[in-house]
C-alpha cells in the first residue's frame, strides 16, 4: 500500500494533519503530523507533502489522514500490505 | 486520589501591554470552568476590569483574542476566534468573530487569549512563537493592505506556516468599520474591532507554534468526533455551504432570495430574477470565476471559494471571499454585476473594511444623492447612480483611506446622518449606532434577532430564519409570523454563545438546523477534551450566562436599554414594496409584545430590558449584580 496525493484536489483544511499526528502522539500537534498541508491562499495554492516518518498506520483499517480527508486530496493505493 | 486530567486548552492567556512594553501570562484555567473560552471568557474579562467610563478610543480600552476551547482538535468545524473590545459605534459590546488557521496555530503557540492593552507610539505587530511574544516594530508594514503584510511578514521572519491577522489600511486611518483580517479570507467584521486595534498603533499579530493540544480522554473525544463528524458529513446543508451558498441555495431561481435582499438601502425586500441571475447564475455570475475551493482549519465543510478574474478590466483580482456576502454586499447597492462584486468584496478584505458597514453606509450616501441630498460636488465629483461599479469602487475606496466623502461616513452611518441631516435619518439603516446591512420585514425571526444583537444589528448571534435550517428542534415557527420567535431567538442566542465559547462555525451547527450538530455533541466534545463533566443543560446555562454578560456589559457601559432593541426606523415606517412580500414591515406592537416575551424568558425587566438581581444570581453572576446595582441599572 502507498499514498497517493493529489494537491489539486485538496483544500487545505489540515484534518490529515491532525488526525496523523494524533496517531503518532496521541495529541493534536501538526508539527509533528507526517503530512503536511502547505499553503498561500492569497495565490490559490496548496501543496500536499508526506515526509519519512509515514508508518501507514499499521493498527488502522486504514491510514488515518485517508480517514479524515474530506475532499479525496488522500487516497492508498494498493493492497493492504504495508511497505 | 490524583487530579482529574485536564486538556483542550493551551492553558495560558497572554497579557500585552502596548503602552509600557510589559508582557506577561496568566493560567486560563482559572477562568474555564465558569467561562470555557472563546467569546464567553473575553466578555468575563472586559466586564469584570474595564471601568465603565473608559472610551472605545482610549488606552485602557482592551482588544482580547480568544480562542475556542476546542480550536486546535479534531471537533469539526471548531477553528474560530472571537475578538472582544468596547465597540467604536456604541461603547458597548463589540465583538467580532473569525474562521480560518489563526486560532489554532496561537494554541500550538501556547496561548488560548491574548489580552491587549495600551497604545503603542510607532506602529508595532506582535510576533508570538512557541510560549514567547515580542512586540516589533512594524514601520514598514504601516499602510500595507491585509495580503501585502501577510506576505512582508513570512518574509521578515523566515516561515510561511506563520499564521497572521492584520488590520489594513481602513484600520490604520480610524474607519470605524474596520476589521481584522487573516486567511483564508476571513474578517472579523463587526464593532470595529480593527479600529481599536488601529488606534493602539497594532497592525498585525503574527504566530507560529510547534506545541501541541492534548486531551483529557482521547479515547472518548475520538468517539465523540467520528460521531460528530458523521453527522456533519450526512447533513444536507454541508454540501449547500460547501458550494458556497450560491450554488447550494442562492442560484436566481431559489425561494431564499426572497428572504435574503435589502436592495437599495433597504428601500425594498425584493431583488428582479434578471439581476440575481446576472450576479450569481452559475454560467455567467460570480460562480465562473471559481477556481478551486478552500477551507477553514479543521472544517469538514469547507465552503470558501477561491475565485480569479483571468480577463478585462479586473484582470487579477483574486482571493478567497464568502460568495453569499458578496451577494448581500451588492444587493444592498443594487449592484448587478458579478466582475465588481467580486472585486468590491476581495478589496474589503485588502482594504480591511467591513461589509456591512461600508456596504450600508455607501448604500445611504448612494440614497442621499438620489433624493438630492448630495451633491456631485459633494461627492468628490463622483455620481452615485445605484449600481454603478465604478462609483461604489471608487467610493470604497475613499471610505477605507477617509479621503474626501470617504471620510465625512467614516463614522458610520448614525454620525453622517447627524452631520448631514435634511432628514436622512430616516433612511440610516443602524442599530445601537452600528450600521446594518441585513434585512428586517420579511424574515421576522431574522428581524428580530438582528435588532437585539447586543453587538448592533449583526445576525451572529440570535437571528434564525428558516426552521430547517436555524434555531432549536421541537419548536414551530415560521419567517412570515411573528409567533414563537422570541423562543426561537432565546434558543439561538444561547446555541450561539456556546459556538463562539468552543470556537465552532455555525454552518456545522446552528445553522444547519436539527441536521448537523446539536448542543448535546458540543457538551460531549468539550467535556471529554476539556476534563470538565458538562452535560446539555449545563452547558446551555453557560451559554445563557455569556449572553448575560454581553447584556450587562451594554446595560454597565453604553446605557442600552429597551429602547436600543427595536429596528431602523425605515424598516417599522416603509412596508416592502415588491414582491412576495410586498407590504411586510416591522410591527411596532408585534414587536413590543415580542420583546416582551423575550426579556421574560431571558428574566430580563420588560420596561427597561435591564438584567434582573435573581436572574444575574441564578447564573452565577452575583458580583455583575452588584455592581449593576451600585450603577442604578438593576432591576
Amino acid at each position: 500500500m502507498r499514498l497517493v496525493l493529489n494537491s489539486e484536489a485538496c483544500n487545505a483544511c489540515r484534518m490529515c494533519e491532525l488526525a496523523c499526528s494524533f496517531h503518532h502522539q496521541r495529541v493534536f500537534a501538526p508539527h509533528g503530523a507526517s503530512v503536511k498541508v502547505s499553503s498561500d491562499f492569497k495565490e490559490g495554492k496548496i501543496q500536499l507533502a508526506i515526509d519519512s516518518t509515514c508508518d501507514l498506520c499499521p493498527k488502522e483499517p486504514q491510514p488515518l489522514c485517508v480517514q479524515y480527508c474530506m475532499t479525496g486530496a488522500l487516497k492508498k493505493e494498493g493492497s493492504n500490505e504495508r511497505a | 486520589m490524583s487530579a482529574p486530567k485536564r486538556g483542550g486548552l493551551a492553558g495560558k492567556i497572554l497579557r500585552v501591554d502596548l503602552g509600557s512594553g510589559k508582557i506577561s501570562t496568566e493560567d486560563t484555567w482559572k477562568y474555564a470552568r465558569n467561562y470555557l473560552g472563546g467569546r464567553t471568557l473575553n466578555s468575563h474579562i472586559l466586564l469584570k476590569e474595564m471601568d465603565p467610563e473608559t472610551k472605545f478610543s482610549d488606552p485602557e480600552n482592551m482588544l482580547i483574542f480568544g480562542v475556542g476551547c476546542l480550536v486546535g482538535t479534531l471537533a469539526p468545524g471548531a477553528c474560530r476566534v472571537s475578538i472582544d473590545t468596547k465597540s467604536p459605534f456604541s461603547n458597548g459590546k463589540g465583538s467580532a468573530n473569525f474562521g480560518g488557521h489563526f486560532g489554532p496555530e496561537l494554541k500550538y503557540a501556547g496561548f488560548d487569549h491574548i489580552v491587549i492593552t495600551g497604545k503603542s507610539k510607532e506602529p508595532v505587530y506582535l510576533w508570538i512563537h512557541d510560549g514567547e511574544a515580542e512586540i516589533r516594530n512594524a514601520t514598514s508594514l504601516w499602510g500595507k493592505t491585509t495580503g501585502d503584510t501577510e506576505t512582508l511578514l513570512w518574509q521578515e521572519l523566515g516561515d510561511e506556516r506563520i499564521q497572521v491577522s492584520s488590520i489594513g489600511p481602513a484600520g490604520e486611518r480610524g474607519v470605524r468599520g474596520s476589521v481584522v483580517f487573516s486567511n483564508p479570507g476571513k474578517a472579523a467584521g463587526g464593532s470595529g474591532v480593527g479600529f481599536v486595534m488601529g488606534s493602539k498603533k497594532l497592525k498585525a499579530v503574527a504566530v507560529r507554534g510547534h506545541g501541541s493540544v492534548r486531551l483529557a480522554d482521547p479515547r472518548r473525544f475520538m468517539a465523540a468526533v467520528n460521531q460528530a463528524l458523521a453527522k456533519v458529513q450526512a447533513s444536507p446543508y454541508s454540501e449547500g455551504w460547501r458550494k458556497g451558498i450560491i450554488e447550494g441555495k442562492f442560484l436566481p431561481q431559489s425561494p431564499a432570495w426572497n428572504f435574503f435582499a435589502s436592495p437599495r438601502n433597504g428601500q425594498d425586500e425584493y431583488w428582479p430574477l434578471e439581476k440575481r441571475a446576472r450576479l450569481v447564475g452559475l454560467e455567467s455570475g460570480v460562480p465562473r470565476y471559481k477556481k478551486r475551493m478552500m477551507a477553514c482549519f479543521g472544517c469538514p465543510v469547507g465552503c470558501l471559494p477561491y475565485s480569479e478574474i483571468g480577463e478585462g478590466k479586473y484582470q487579477g483580482t483574486k482571493g478567497v471571499g464568502y460568495w453569499i456576502n458578496s451577494a448581500t454586499y451588492s444587493t444592498k447597492l443594487d449592484l448587478d454585476d458579478p466582475e465588481v462584486s467580486l472585486r468590491y468584496h476581495l478589496m474589503l478584505n485588502e482594504l480591511g473594511l467591513d461589509g456591512d458597514m461600508c456596504s450600508t453606509s455607501l448604500a445611504w450616501a448612494f440614497e442621499c444623492f438620489e433624493k438630492g441630498l448630495l451633491s456631485k460636488k459633494d461627492c468628490d465629483g463622483l455620481e452615485l447612480f445605484w449600481g454603478d461599479g465604478e462609483a461604489i469602487l471608487a467610493m470604497q475606496k475613499k471610505l477605507a483611506y477617509r479621503e474626501g466623502i470617504g471620510d465625512f461616513l467614516a463614522d458610520g452611518v448614525k454620525e453622517s446622518a447627524r452631520k448631514l441631516g435634511k432628514g436622512s435619518d430616516s433612511f440610516a439603516t443602524h442599530i445601537k449606532g452600528q450600521d446594518s446591512v441585513d434585512p428586517y420585514r420579511a424574515d421576522k425571526g431574522w428581524g428580530f434577532g438582528v435588532s437585539i444583537s447586543p453587538v448592533g444589528g449583526r445576525h451572529l448571534r440570535g437571528a434564525v430564519s428558516v426552521p430547517e435550517v436555524t434555531g432549536p428542534k421541537g419548536l414551530a415557527w415560521a419567517p412570515t409570523s411573528y409567533e414563537n420567535i422570541p423562543e426561537a431567538v432565546f434558543w439561538q442566542s444561547q446555541a450561539k454563545e456556546i459556538e463562539d465559547m468552543a470556537g465552532f462555525c455555525i454552518f456545522v451547527g446552528t445553522w444547519s438546523g436539527a441536521h448537523a450538530l446539536e448542543v448535546s455533541d458540543y457538551a460531549e466534545l468539550i467535556s471529554s477534551a476539556l476534563g470538565i463533566d458538562l452535560t446539555e443543560e449545563k452547558l446551555m446555562k453557560i451559554g445563557r450566562r455569556g449572553v448575560n454578560l454581553e447584556k450587562a456589559f451594554n446595560t454597565l457601559h453604553a446605557g442600552f436599554d429597551r429602547k436600543d432593541d427595536y429596528p431602523p426606523r425605515r424598516y417599522m415606517e416603509e412596508p416592502v414594496r415588491s414582491g412576495p412580500h410586498a407590504g411586510a414591515r416591522c410591527d411596532r406592537e408585534k414587536w413590543d409584545e415580542m420583546l416582551d416575551r423575550f426579556y421574560e424568558l431571558n428574566k430580563w425587566d420588560r420596561e427597561t430590558g435591564w438584567p434582573t438581581e435573581k436572574g444575574l444570581k441564578e447564573l452565577g453572576l452575583g458580583g455583575i449584580a452588584k455592581k449593576l446595582k451600585k450603577a442604578g441599572r438593576l432591576k
